[in-house]
């Protein structure tokens, strides 16, 4: 069950998501599904972006629940302290 | 079967408030829908949940919300931080959503709008004035009595406040301030743009005062102590530290004349933060902000059986039960950690030698390498984050100085 679900939800990444987060040099890689939760980790400009849990839960993980509604949950398991070029960076305004 | 509250949330792309809120929504089972001042990548296969406004136009932005509210209803709005309060009361009155005007929520915006507002009604403020850009700063530095402080009106973070102790440093400090709001790109308004704010330096020890207006009532939340002297020429904020050591009576004083500051702007719903500095004299209140405590300080917050600061505001937009408005037991502190000099950052050392201190909770570096830092009064950043709890709030403030003394910031 979760190699297929793996494989729908890399096919979803693939087709729709990382086209899309390369606007700002982004990526999106699948970690591991598990009792349909999708594992993820985020890249280039997604990782220590500002926006990046903007991203996740109501870009990626709203996406991922309507195409493939068995997933209950997206986590990020990003090291986003490590992310050397992120896409907006914060500050305390 | 009831369907889940959709709660809109304005979020900068530039904030640090981004995590806690989402993840708030997320605990509370709330259906997000983010906006923020520049598109997502994913706005268009997502446009049920991301939403691109123009926080610089509250109205259209309230426009927006309103044609969007046609097709999804919005329960409830929650700005997360000071550049997104006047929108946020602006889309709230348009959807007639309970939150605070905005009349009250744009004088609180505003240095020298709020200063009026409070002095007007008796609340303890700093003499103030308003300075144009347009002046000449030379004669207006024979008006003023020293030492004085120099303020932009709308910038927060302590970003270009700048402390003058003769006619001398009152023009440098005037043509510096000028210089970082014309750096600017977006917000300020163009009037913020225009002026800046010279009040009478009060000496004294400060104080945070963070809140929850519920129907008009002020909840204290906590109360902040700011060990570290701010005593310029700049005013930057490192240690907080909850709860306050200042006598009981101090603390009650402060948060009256908080609850005068609120009832005089006429805020009445939502979190507030507001800063005030304490001396003989009695509290003098700084700041009155509609919003929650900003960068990651919130983490030092945890309430009732564990809520966060989000949830609580989360919960009280969304008019549900507020369960429980009591702080944790123990003393907590965060400190906020400065910028030494200008450069580009390569490299931080001690990070986990810092976290195994006794009582550090976390240490987040929010900085990455390679990205330029800019040093107070042009700067708004911090280097990141050191957060302790332990029995007393002496000794939360000696965990944060003892882990900050393990970092090493390389800076070229």
């Amino acid at each position: 069950m979760s190699a297929e679900l793996k494989t729908r939800v890399q096919e979803l990444i693939d087709s729709m998501i990382n086209p899309a987060v390369a606007g700002h040099g982004g990526f999106v890689e699948l970690i591991d599904v598990q009792d349909n939760r999708v594992y993820l980790q985020m890249g280039g400009g997604c990782q220590g972006c500002g926006a990046a849990d903007i991203t996740l839960k109501s870009g990626i993980e709203r996406l991922i629940k309507e195409e493939i509604p068995e997933v209950t949950e997206v986590l990020d398991t990003t090291d986003h302290a490590a992310g050397h070029n992120p896409y907006y960076t914060p500050g305390k305004a | 079967m009831p369907t889940a509250s959709r709660l809109l949330l304005l979020l900068p792309t530039t904030t640090y408030r981004t995590e806690a809120f989402v993840d708030a929504a997320a605990k509370l089972g709330v259906e997000l829908v983010c906006a923020s001042e520049r598109p997502s990548t994913l706005e268009e296969l997502s446009p049920d949940s991301l939403v691109t406004l123009d926080f610089a136009d509250p109205l259209a932005s309230a426009e927006t919300i309103a044609r969007f509210a046609r097709r999804l209803p919005i329960d409830a709005v929650v700005p997360v931080d000071d550049q997104t309060t006047v929108v946020g009361a602006a889309i709230s009155q348009r959807l007639g959503l309970k939150a605070n005007s905005l009349p009250a929520v744009s004088a609180a915006r505003d240095k020298h709008a709020m200063r009026r507002c409070l002095a007007e009604a008796g609340v303890p403020v700093p003499r103030f004035r308003l300075v144009r850009l347009s002046d000449d700063p030379a004669a207006r530095a024979e008006e003023v009595e020293y030492p004085c402080v120099l303020k932009p009106l709308s910038l927060s973070a302590s970003r270009g406040v700048i402390r003058a102790n003769d006619r001398r440093e009152f023009v440098t400090a005037f043509h510096r301030i000028a210089r970082i709001l014309e750096s600017m790109d977006a917000s300020p308004s163009d009037e913020a743009r225009r002026a800046l704010l010279v009040e009478e330096f009060i000496p004294g020890r400060e104080v945070a005062l963070e809140g929850l207006l519920v129907g008009g009532t002020l909840h204290t939340l906590a109360l902040f102590d700011k060990p570290d002297p701010l005593d310029g020429p700049f005013f930057e904020e490192t240690i907080y530290v909850t709860p306050s050591r200042v006598p009981e009576t101090t603390q009650a004083r402060v948060a009256a004349v908080t609850r005068d500051a609120c009832a005089a702007l006429g805020l009445t719903e939502g979190p507030i933060h507001a800063e005030l500095r304490v001396n003989e004299r009695g509290p003098f209140v700084l700041e009155v902000a509609a919003r929650s405590i900003g960068g990651l300080c919130s983490r030092t917050l945890t309430f009732g059986t564990g809520l966060s600061l989000e949830e609580l505001i989360l919960c009280h937009a969304l008019g549900r039960p507020l369960q429980s408005l009591e702080r944790e037991r123990r003393a907590a502190g965060v400190m906020m950690i400065p910028i030494p000099r200008a450069g580009r950052l390569a490299a931080v050392h001690g990070a986990d030698d810092a976290a195994a201190i006794d009582g550090v909770d976390e240490v987040a570096i929010t900085m990455h390498p390679g990205q330029d830092v800019i040093p107070l009064p042009e700067g708004w950043q911090y280097l990141g984050f050191i957060f302790a709890r332990a029995e007393t709030p002496a000794a939360v403030e000696q965990a944060l100085r003892r882990a900050h003394a393990r970092l090493r910031f390389d800076i070229e």
